[in-house]
This record gives structure tokens, C-alpha cells and sequence, in this order.
């Protein structure tokens, strides 16, 4: 226990000065980024003392006087300190380190989600045990204490999926499915990155992770399966969506908008923000994206709409804002 | 009985190709390792509960880097004759080259050791 | 000659004016650039490699800014991509690997006392393929058509043509330009090495800066091939559509992963030694005693190189394998800081036991040890995997390869070079300077990458052209900018110096009174590497072995003279450093060059896709090595031996195993072998990551097993015969073994028939499926060195007729035979592996 809290102050510590609280391997809400966090300040503790150890005995070296080493004394320091010390110190720190290399257990009965990276967005899959699955993107919600599963695939290069106050990362490549166990253990809006280099807007592949308490969570589950319910008034908004062909590439569920090409648009307008992290949600934001993508993510595959008006931009982002 | 040990170690010679016999058995040996875990992972799908092939290959490897050792340290000793070695002769040729060898024999046991020190602790594919 | 003719004063002048004649090098604009000494080649080396390391360092300066204040534009993601890419790529490939290589090519013949290393022409040829490729590489940014995959090139996004362009084929083909030529180094090396140090110094009185290279180069032999056969994969899929790492044709990214890091892990020892290297030199020059503790440090330098190759995996522990796979290279990852921290107990405790003399020099290597420590300690916690899950690929892993590599390579260079620039050019740097520099870079530095150690924790990925301001990171950012700018104006600090350099009076000769060969060199320098070749009686010649310089320098040792107007050096045995024979080395000639030009234009137009230029640029490479080999090597001399001096009669021509050449050849062909494990790794690989391997369907089922076998005899009687001719010519039987190459040079050229026939008759679809493309793959290697081969057997018959090859003079049949033992093992791994495989599976 007091283990623990020394641990806790020295990340305090740490953390000294840094305003992120979502986006850290610092400040964790995860059982694996909490088991990571100690090792870090265990080993962290570990260096600074065989650093200063090692610039002690070369400041000393220095200033000692000739001789004062013999030859067989130097070899006795050689050999115990350079190697005997190391191996044991190694040995130890990997056999201390091993265990924490076991994923955690899962269970047939644990929510699974699938994420498919993108260039350059997260198409998410939400596969409750016993109920059909349930298709998003750019935002994953889960629950506190309880065990979740991520299959983690590539659509076309390798990314590489980083939630750091949860877990550690992993890659997702292409005809690979690669497995992430984790459990959250606090309730709060958190942060994950794209950590593969992907191509040009790699640094613009975020996304918003919320954790929630089980039975919260259970609810916005089974509120996100209706399908979208535009707000009154969006119904221009609605037909210019449908009239410059952004159904060939977005779904929009309850509407015959089905293109799987790009981002599930379903629930946009709950989501915090647009463009997989890149801006905050807002009515600007969207005009902005819809009108020229291109220009807020270098190399997105959504091409820009010079010829489509303020007006029907305008309307569109309305209707979009308006699926909650 | 010792003398015709003794006599039979110091016909072996120590050249650089004999420097690297520990350090190429820890290669092998980690090789053997990632292969073994490898294959049991891709094409069995687990590992036995008990690695009997594993641990075979491991005391092997470990075996084979001691006598090396040994044999290397034998070379190296020549009584009365103090440190340090550092003479254009055959004797001082020789003992550098099986003082060498020691010193590699043991960085190469403590590798394997090091290597086989996972497989006490993860015993499956994930 | 006895001892007592060096007396004469007259004698002396008139061995000192022939030995001038014969390495005087050659003058004029155009001319000049023909030399091979390696003085000279190492120089020019040093410098180009200094001047690409320069030119990263401004790549470096401006990500730096673009990164100082969050959602920055200063660069546009593309730029940047491009940046970071070729940032990469230049330091490593461009200037850590070459400056070793280029400061061994300078420092080794003095270390070893030689005149010269056994192959000038092969270093000239290396350097002038670095300078091509560098160029090309490097100016490419200027056509805003940079590499911008980042230095490991990852495919998919690399490889597929519709997200990536002319970048990726100039990375993979300027680069491997560069690695040829690295392999050619380090052939040099090796073979300087073993085989021409100076009599009586046996493998236990090497100077450690010769063990490191030794280990080091030998290190490039295994590391550099797998990433040429990844090269190889890559472009056959780029240029010819062949699917190893798409995965919809079952090929697998993980591939490229494996074979780049088998070479990536090494590559940071490779570049790491060497600085280790000089700080072995200097440390006992500093502390005025012998090093402590020689054997632990060789012990050291050679663990460090075989652990090396059991890490590659750490650079995958994100990629889903296996938990036990990662934890076996892991394990690895932290016995390999073992050798490395005996090497900073060694330093240490030589340096307290002797009476440390202060300068900039031991100021720079202190001042790197601690930045090393720092890097060595991150890397200790990157090693292991939960911890790295966390800190890969984010600012963090930034931090740690940069405390390694400025901690580890370029701060002991910059110390190195305060070192050893008395030798090179007979003066001294400013000690003033010098140091006002060291502060800046230590404390640029630090300021520069450890907050990297925070933001990247914090949660900035690596590769990143911007980040927001919400991540709270900005003033660690703007902090590590600010220490970039000091770091480069420390280095700016240190050009001014060298700079002012050919201003300042000359030094005394041997200025930090050291006990190692290479200061035997005088401040007016000669051309001639060494006066006489001495007799080595211990470590530290200068300080231990009575009136040593004044017996060197009075040409009171061997080979004091240059009677017959040849260039000469003597070659030794490997372990104990007997005389053997006396060396006729390479002069200056346009031949390095062109063939550089030559071989560097097939690279280059098949980047263009220009293929008919490129093959033209082919034969002309085969046509200049031909030319290079005929007039250049295996000369038949005047007489059969020479006296060297103290009643020693050396033998003017030797073959196998004793001649450098053979060596050559040996070292060559382990590196061949090399890259062809590195196919054949693929093949195996494909097998264990699908279910059904090979895959059944018109396209994919062959090669069969008929063809393949009947390969394989035919291969096998290539190799029969050219032994059989070896035998039969030392014999005396010329004719016998002429008739023996024919039969080889037509069974050869069969090979190439009959190991096309397999896949062909089978109609095997390389563009259909990984399998069918690994199989064409490995028949295609065998197939092309078979041709090879043939062109050698060949070249010994064309010896043989024309008189430069015959029973007592056969070192070319010798080492041709060496080529078709490998020829032979790699029929057998590629026609067993093909045609009998699939059977077993």
C-alpha cells in the first residue's frame, strides 16, 4: 500500500506542471497503464541512481591520483561493478517485468470492439455478447470495471492504436487482427492517437475515448442503436446531404445514406469532435470540413466541394450537428 | 588421468574461431527460441504444458557454452606467471585469446539464462 | 640489408626519395581525383560524410521550428514528412555508417603500421559510390521528391504506388547503392585487419580501435545483406508487382519489419562501437597508462556485436506477436547493456588508476559517456515490452535513440576530432573553441531532448508535424527547440574552428604523447604511410619499446625501401602476425571511379524506370570490373620474393587462404550468403503466418520437384568441375583443368536454363500470390549468380590462355572456386527449399 502511494506522489510529482489530464501515460484510468506507470517509476528511480552512481565514480576517477587503483583492484571493480552488478540488477528487472507481460484474461461474455484504423480516421464496431453489432467511428465509449476486448485491424496501411491513460499501444496491420485487453477503472473524457506513422495527416488521427459507469454506458449503447433522428428544420440540410452524393461514402442509419467508404455519420452530432480528433465540433468546423476537407487534413480521401454553396454547406452541417 | 585431460585440453587450440563458440551457441540457442516459439504459435496454436524439447535445448546450450568455458580456462592458466599479459609471445597470444573466451563463455551462459527466463512465465500464444 | 647499412645517412635519403616517387599522388585538376591513398580517399571521406551529417542537421533545425509553438504552418505535412524521412535516413546511412568507415580508412593503416590498406582501389570505388548516392539521396528534397515514408519505410504506405511516389524507389535504391558500397568497406576493413599488421603483433596486442573495427565491419557483413534482400522484395513489389507485403495476395507488411530491423538493431552498435572505439584510443593516452582490462573489452565489443542480433524484434513489440516471442528479445534487450557497461567500468577504472592529464578531447568523451549513460538507461526501460508499449513510437523513444547516438556517436566524433586532427593535418584545434563548443553541444543537447522524454509520455507520437496545444506540451517543445538551436550553434562553433585551422602553426609531432602506432605520423606529412614496417613487441609501442620512433622513422625495421617503384605493404598471418608475403598494392587510377559511375547509373535510371539505360549502365559496370580485375589484380610478379630487410625473404605472390584476396572473396561471399538467408527467411516466413502453404490454384502449383533437382545436379557439376580445375591446374595439368572450366562455364550457363524451366513449365504467377513470387524470387538469385558464376569461370579460362594464371600462380582459379563453394550451397538451399519443401508442408 505504501508502495502505492509513494508511486502516486512520484507521478505527482512527474506530472508537475503538465495540464493534460487526457491524453497521458501519467495520468491513467486503466488497470495496464496503472501496472505500467509503477514499473515506469521504478525503473525511473533505478536510472537516476546508477546515473549519478556512474557520473560519481567518473568524477572520482578523475580526481584520484595516480596508483591509487592497482592493477588487480582495477580488474576486481571492472568485473563486479561493470559486471557482475548489471547482470544482477537485469536479471532481476526482467523477472520482475515478465509477469506484467500476461494480457489479462477475457471471457466469451466480455464486450468486444473492433477498430479498423483508416487513412486517417477509426472505424469502431461495438460487439456486445448476445446482441448484434453496432457500427461508429471516431469515438469509443466503454465501461468502467468491466472487460473489454479491442480487435484491431487495418483498412490500408499501419496505424497503430494508443489510448495512453488505458493501456499501451498496438499496431493495427493490414490481414492481421491483433487483440487489446483492457479495463478502465475511472469514469472520464479521455484521448487516444493514431502512433504508426500513416501518411500525411498521421498527426491529425485522434480520438475522443469516453469512460463510463457500466449502467450509463449500457444506455447510451442501446440509445446509439436508434437510428438518427434529425432535429425539425434540418430537412434541407437533409436533401442537399442526399443530392451532392455524400451517401456514397457515409452511412447515416434510419436514411438511405448506406456508403461505407467513409465514417458511420449516424450520431455525429453527439460526438465531441470532427475529423478524428482533429477540430472541435462545431457548426463552423463542419462548413469548413465540408466544404474542403483537404484543407484541414492534408491527404484525406474526402475530396473538396469548391462548387457546393455557403448555403448548402451551411445546411448540411445543420442537419449533421442535429443527429444526436 | 588428470594429466591426459589436461594434455588433451591444451592440443585444442584457442583461434578466433574458437573465441566465438559460446557466443554462436547463445545465437543458436535464441534462435532455437524464437523459432521454437514461433512455430508452436503459428501452426500448433499452444505450447506443451511441459516444454520438454525446450528445456532439452536450453540445458544443451548452457551445457555446451560451460565446457567451452572450461576448456578456455584451463588454457588460460599458466602458474607463475602474474598478470598483465601483454608480451609478442605464443603463451600470451594463447592465454588472451582463452582468457577471452572465458569471459565470453560467461556472458553467453548468462544470456541463455536470460533468454530462458521467459518461458517459466508466459505459457501461451497471446 | 643489415641494421648496420641504415646508418648511412646517404642510403636513407636515397630509400626516402624512391618511396616518395612511388606514393607520390597524382597532380593536376582532373587527375588528383584518381588517387586511392587511403590519406587522401579517407579525407575526402571524412569530409562528404561531415557535410551530409551538416545538411540533416538543417533538415533537423527546421522540424525543430515548425515544432516550437503547437498548430504551427511553417512546413506543410508534406514537407515535414519528407524531413523527418530523409533527417533519418542521411544521419544514418549517409553519415554514421560512412564516417566510421571513413575514419577507419584514415586511421587503420596507422594503427596497423602499414603503408596503406590491401585494397585503395576498393576504398576509392566505395567512396566515390557514397558520394553518388548521397547526392542523390540527399538533393532529391530539392525536387520536393524527398523519401517521406519515415527511415524505416513501412509498407503497405510505402510500397503501394497510389500513396507513395518516386520518394520510396530512391530511398530503397539510393540507399542500397550505399550499402554496396558500405559492404565494400567493410570487406576492406576485415581483411586490413586479419591480414596487414605489422610483424609480432598478434591478435593480443592489437590497438582496440582495430578490434572494434574488426567487429564492427564484420557486423555490416551480417546486418546490411537481410536489408538488401528486403530492398530487393521491395522493389520487385514496387516496380514488377510482385505481392510480398500486400496482403490481399498474401503477401505480409511484418515481413519488411523483420528484415529491416535484423539490419536496423545491429545498425545502432555499428555506429555506436566505432565512437567506443576512440574513446579506447584516447582514454589511455589521457590517463598516460595501458588501457585496464583489454580482454573484457574485447570480450565486450564481441558480445555487444552477437547479442546485437537477437534485439530486432524490440522495434515490433506493438505489432501483436506472440507475448513469449517478445519476451525471448526482451530478454536480449537487457543482457546486451551487460558488454556495455563492463566498457564504462573499463574506461573508468583505467582512468583512475593513471594520472589523468585534462583536454578537450577527454572533456568530450566524458561529456558524451554521461549522455550515453542517460540514453543506455531509457534504453534499459524501452527494452522492456509493458514499458515500451507505452514509450514506442512517441516522443520518449525520441529522446533515448538521441542520447544514444549524440551520447554515443557524434559527441566522441566531435571528440575524436579534436583528438586526432594534429594527426591528419599536423595542427592543432583551439582548445578554447573546443571547449566553449563542448558546453554548447552538451548543454543544447540536454535541453533538446530530455523534456522529449515528458512530451512524449505526455502523449506526442513521433512523426507528428504539428500537435495541439491542449496536450499541455507546448513549453517542453518550445523548450527543446531552443536546444536545438544551441546544439547547432555549437556545431557552427566547431566548423569556425576547423575552419581557422590551416592558419595555425604546426604541432609536435605525437602532441598528446600517446603509446599507439598511428602517432608514429609526422606533422609534414609523407605519402608513404610509414617509414619502415615496425616490429611490435607490445601494446604501446611509443611508450614501451626502446628508441622505437627513431628506428621507424630511420627505416631500422622492414621494408624500408621501394626498389623495384611499386607500392607495397606486408601482409601477415591472422593470428599471430607472421611475415608471409609482400603485397603489391593498387595505384591511382580512373577505374574506382568509373565503375562507381557506371553501377551508380544502374540504381539510378531504374529508378526513372528507364530500364534499357539501366541495363546498359549493367554491362558497362561488368565491363570496367573486368577491366579493374585484369589489369589490376593477381599480377604475376617480376620474381618470386624479396628481401624485406633483416635477412627476411618474402614471397611476391601467394594464393588462397594466405592472400587477401582470397579473403576478399571469402568475406564477400559470407555477405551474399547473408542476403540470400534473408529470401530465403521469406519463404519460410510466408509459411508460418498461412494456414495453407504452399496454396493450391492455376498459377501457384510448381515449381514441382523435377526441375528443381535436375538444377541442383547441374549446379552441383559447375562446382565439381571448378574444383576438379583448381586441383588439376596446381598439378600441373593446364590443359586438363581448361577443358574442366569449359565443362563448368557450359554447366553453369545450363543452370540458368534449367532452373528457369521449374516455375516456367509450371506457369507460376508471381503477380498471383506471395508464394509463387518468393519461389521466382529464389530462383532468380541462384540463377543470376550462376551466371555469375559462369562469367568468373570464364574470366580463369581467359587467365589461364592467356598466360596470367598457371599452376604456381593461381589465385584466381582459388578464388573463384571459394565463389562456387557458396554457388553451391545456395543450389542446394534454393532447389531443397522449392522442390522439396512442399512436399514435407
Amino acid at each position: 500500500m505504501r508502495r502505492i502511494r509513494s508511486s502516486v506522489g512520484a507521478a505527482a510529482l512527474l506530472s508537475l506542471g503538465a495540464c493534460n489530464r487526457h491524453q497521458s501515460a501519467l495520468s491513467v484510468f486503466g488497470e495496464e497503464a496503472a501496472t505500467v506507470r509503477h514499473l515506469t517509476i521504478v525503473m525511473l528511480i533505478g536510472a537516476v541512481i546508477i546515473a549519478a552512481g556512474v557520473a560519481g565514480l567518473m568524477i572520482a576517477a578523475v580526481r584520484a591520483p595516480e596508483g591509487r587503483l592497482t592493477l588487480s583492484g582495477g580488474m576486481r571493480m571492472v568485473g563486479w561493478l561493470g559486471g557482475v552488478l548489471p547482470v544482477v540488477v537485469l536479471l532481476a528487472l526482467l523477472l520482475y517485468s515478465l509477469p506484467s507481460m500476461r494480457p489479462l484474461p477475457v471471457g466469451a461474455n466480455d464486450l468486444r470492439i473492433a477498430v479498423q484504423g483508416e487513412q486517417f480516421w477509426w472505424r469502431v464496431r461495438y460487439q456486445p455478447p448476445g446482441s448484434p453489432p453496432l457500427l461508429t467511428a471516431n469515438e469509443i465509449r466503454i465501461p468502467v470495471g468491466r472487460t473489454v476486448q479491442f480487435d484491431l485491424t487495418a483498412g490500408d496501411v499501419i496505424h497503430s492504436f494508443w489510448i495512453p491513460g488505458l493501456a499501451g499501444k498496438m499496431d493495427m496491420i493490414p490481414g492481421r487482427t491483433n487483440r487489446l485487453v483492457v479495463r478502465a477503472t475511472k469514469v472520464g473524457v479521455f484521448r487516444g492517437v493514431c502512433t504508426e506513422f500513416c501518411g500525411l495527416s498521421h498527426a491529425l488521427m485522434a480520438f475522443d475515448v469516453v469512460a463510463m459507469e457500466p449502467a450509463a454506458f449500457d444506455a447510451w449503447l442501446a440509445n446509439e442503436r436508434r437510428p438518427a433522428a434529425p432535429a425539425a428544420g434540418t430537412a434541407p440540410g437533409a436533401q442537399a446531404f442526399a443530392a451532392n452524393g455524400c451517401a456514397g461514402c457515409h452511412a447515416i442509419a434510419g436514411t438511405p445514406a448506406a456508403g461505407l467508404i467513409g465514417p458511420d455519420l449516424t450520431h455525429i452530432g453527439s460526438r465531441a469532435s470532427l475529423g478524428a480528433g482533429t477540430t472541435r465540433m462545431t457548426r463552423e468546423a463542419l462548413v469548413r470540413f465540408i466544404k474542403d476537407a483537404p484543407s484541414v487534413k492534408p491527404g484525406a480521401r474526402m475530396p473538396a466541394y469548391p462548387q457546393l454553396s455557403r448555403e448548402d454547406a451551411q445546411a448540411i452541417a445543420a442537419y449533421l450537428e442535429s443527429l444526436k | 588421468m588428470k594429466r591426459g585431460f589436461h594434455g588433451m585440453v591444451a592440443r585444442l587450440k584457442v583461434t578466433l574461431w574458437s573465441l566465438i563458440v559460446p557466443p554462436t551457441v547463445w545465437a543458436v540457442h535464441f534462435l532455437f527460441s524464437y523459432l521454437w516459439a514461433a512455430i508452436h504459435c503459428a501452426k500448433v496454436g499452444g505450447f506443451p504444458r511441459l516444454p520438454i524439447l525446450y528445456a532439452v535445448g536450453t540445458v544443451a546450450a548452457l551445457a555446451i557454452i560451460l565446457a567451452a568455458g572450461i576448456v578456455a580456462h584451463l588454457q588460460s592458466r599458466v602458474p607463475g606467471d602474474p598478470a598483465p599479459h601483454e608480451e609478442s609471445t605464443d603463451s600470451d597470444r594463447i592465454r588472451f585469446l582463452a582468457f577471452s573466451t572465458v569471459l565470453l563463455a560467461a556472458l553467453s551462459f548468462v544470456g541463455v539464462v536470460f533468454t530462458a527466463a521467459p518461458v517459466l512465465f508466459l505459457t501461451d500464444c497471446r | 640489408m643489415s641494421l648496420h647499412a641504415q646508418d648511412d645517412p646517404a642510403l636513407r635519403a636515397a630509400q626516402e626519395e624512391r618511396l616518395r616517387a612511388v606514393w607520390k599522388a597524382p597532380q593536376g585538376i582532373f587527375l588528383r581525383w584518381t588517387d586511392c591513398n587511403n590519406n587522401r580517399v579517407g579525407a575526402w571521406y571524412t569530409l562528404t560524410a561531415f557535410g551530409f551529417m551538416l545538411f540533416a542537421g538543417v533538415l533537423a533545425l527546421i522540424m525543430r521550428t515548425q515544432l516550437a509553438v503547437p498548430d504551427n504552418d511553417l512546413v506543410s505535412a508534406n514537407s515535414f514528412n519528407q524531413l523527418f524521412t530523409l533527417h533519418g535516413s542521411m544521419m544514418m546511412f549517409l553519415f554514421a555508417v560512412p564516417m566510421f568507415e571513413a575514419v577507419s580508412i584514415i586511421l587503420l593503416p596507422q594503427l596497423l603500421g602499414a603503408r596503406d590498406l590491401p585494397f585503395p582501389r576498393l576504398s576509392a570505388f566505395g567512396y566515390w559510390s557514397f558520394l553518388i548516392g548521397g547526392i542523390f539521396v540527399g538533393g532529391s528534397i530539392f525536387f520536393n521528391a524527398a523519401p517521406d515514408g519515415g527511415w524505416f519505410m513501412y509498407p503497405p504506405l510505402t510500397t503501394r504506388t497510389d500513396l507513395s511516389g518516386l520518394g520510396a524507389d530512391i530511398w530503397m535504391l539510393g540507399l542500397s547503392f550505399i550499402e554496396v558500397s558500405s559492404v565494400a568497406a567493410a570487406v576492406e576493413l576485415i581483411v586490413g585487419v586479419l591480414k596487414c599488421r605489422p610483424p609480432g603483433m598478434r591478435l593480443n596486442l592489437m590497438p582496440l580501435y582495430a578490434w572494434y573495427i574488426l567487429v564492427v565491419a564484420v557486423m555490416i557483413l551480417f546486418a546490411f545483406p537481410p536489408l538488401i534482400a528486403g530492398d530487393i522484395l521491395f522493389e520487385m513489389e514496387r516496380l514488377l508487382n510482385w505481392p510480398f507485403f500486400d496482403v490481399t495476395r498474401g503477401g505480409d507488411p511484418l515481413l519488411w519489419q523483420h528484415l529491416f530491423w535484423i539490419f536496423g538493431h545491429p545498425e545502432v552498435y555499428i555506429v555506436f562501437l566505432p565512437s567506443i572505439a576512440l574513446f579506447a584510443m584516447m582514454i589511455p593516452t589521457f590517463a598516460q597508462r595501458h588501457l585496464l582490462g583489454y580482454p573484457w573489452i574485447v570480450l565486450a565489443a564481441v558480445g555487444t556485436a552477437f547479442l546485437s542480433f537477437g534485439l530486432w524484434v524490440h522495434h515490433m513489440f506493438a505489432t501483436g506477436l506472440p507475448k513469449i516471442s517478445l519476451a525471448f528479445f526482451s530478454a536480449a534487450s537487457e543482457a546486451v547493456a551487460i558488454p556495455t557497461g563492463i566498457q564504462i567500468f573499463a574506461f573508468i577504472a583505467t582512468l583512475w588508476a593513471g594520472k589523468v592529464k585534462w583536454s578537450t578531447p577527454l572533456l568530450y568523451a566524458s561529456g558524451s559517456l554521461a549522455i550515453f549513460v542517460i540514453g543506455g538507461l531509457t534504453g534499459v526501460m524501452v527494452a522492456i515490452a509493458p514499458f515500451d508499449w507505452q514509450a514506442h513510437d512517441t516522443y520518449f523513444v525520441v529522446a533515448h535513440l538521441h542520447y544514444v547516438l549524440i551520447g554515443g556517436t557524434l559527441l566522441p566524433l566531435f571528440g575524436g576530432l579534436y583528438y586526432y586532427w594534429p594527426l591528419i593535418t599536423g595542427k592543432k584545434l583551439s582548445d578554447k573553441l573546443g571547449r566553449t563548443a563542448f558546453w554548447m553541444l552538451f548543454v543544447g543537447a540536454n535541453l533538446t531532448f530530455f523534456p522529449m522524454h515528458f512530451s512524449g509520455l505526455y502523449g506526442m507520437p513521433r512523426r507528428v508535424f504539428t500537435y495541439p496545444s491542449e496536450l499541455g506540451i507546448d513549453y517542453l517543445n518550445l523548450a527543446s527547440t531552443m536546444g536545438a538551436y544551441l546544439f547547432a550553434l555549437g556545431t557552427l562553433v566547431v566548423c569556425i574552428d576547423l575552419a581557422r585551422s590551416p592558419w595555425r602553426p604546426k604541432a609536435v609531432r605525437n602532441p598528446w604523447h600517446a603509446g599507439t602506432l598511428e602517432w608514429l605520423a609526422h606533422p609534414d606529412d609523407e605519402d608513404w604511410g610509414i617509414r619502415s614496417v615496425p616490429l611490435i613487441e607490445s601494446r604501446y609501442p611509443i611508450w614501451d619499446q626502446k628508441d622505437f620512433v627513431k628506428k621507424v622513422d630511420e627505416g631500422r625495421f622492414f621494408l624500408p625501401d621501394a626498389e623495384e617503384g611499386r607500392r607495397e605493404t606486408i601482409v601477415t598471418t591472422v593470428l599471430d602476425a607472421r611475415p608471409l608475403y609482400v603485397v603489391r598494392l593498387g595505384t591511382p587510377s580512373w577505374v574506382p571511379m568509373l565503375t562507381a559511375i557506371a553501377l551508380g547509373s544502374v540504381f539510378i535510371l531504374t529508378t526513372y524506370h528507364l530500364y534499357w539505360w539501366s541495363l546498359a549502365g549493367a554491362v558497362a559496370t561488368l565491363g570496367f570490373v573486368l577491366y579493374w580485375l585484369w589489369t589490376g589484380t593477381a599480377e604475376i610478379p617480376e620474381k618470386p620474393s624479396k628481401p624485406i630487410g633483416h635477412g627476411i625473404e618474402l614471397p611476391l605472390y601467394v594464393s588462397g587462404s594466405a592472400a587477401p584476396g582470397w579473403w576478399a572473396m571469402f568475406i564477400t561471399m559470407m555477405a551474399d550468403a547473408t542476403a540470400f538467408s534473408g529470401l530465403v527467411f521469406g519463404y519460410y516466413f510466408f509459411w508460418t503466418v498461412h494456414p495453407e502453404f504452399p496454396p493450391s490454384g492455376p498459377g501457384m502449383d510448381g515449381p514441382g520437384t523435377f526441375w528443381p533437382m535436375v538444377s541442383l545436379g547441374v549446379a552441383l557439376l559447375s562446382w565439381g568441375a571448378t574444383v576438379g580445375a583448381r586441383g588439376t591446374n596446381r598439378r600441373g595439368g593446364v590443359g586438363v583443368a581448361r577443358a574442366l572450366l569449359v565443362v563448368g562455364i557450359v554447366a553453369s550457363l545450363a543452370g540458368i536454363w534449367t532452373g528457369l524451366q521449374g516455375p516456367l513449365t509450371t506457369g507460376l504467377d508471381p503477380e498471383l500470390h506471395s508464394y509463387p513470387a518468393i519461389v521466382w524470387t529464389l530462383v532468380i538469385w541462384t540463377t543470376a549468380h550462376a551466371g555469375v558464376g559462369a562469367i568468373m569461370q570464364a574470366y580463369a579460362l581467359a587467365r589461364s590462355i592467356a598466360g596470367r594464371m598457371t599452376p604456381t600462380h593461381d589465385a584466381d582459379i582459388r578464388n573463384i572456386t571459394v565463389y562456387q563453394h557458396f554457388m553451391a550451397l545456395t543450389a542446394i538451399v534454393t532447389y531443397a527449399t522449392i522442390g522439396l519443401f512442399p512436399g514435407v508442408a
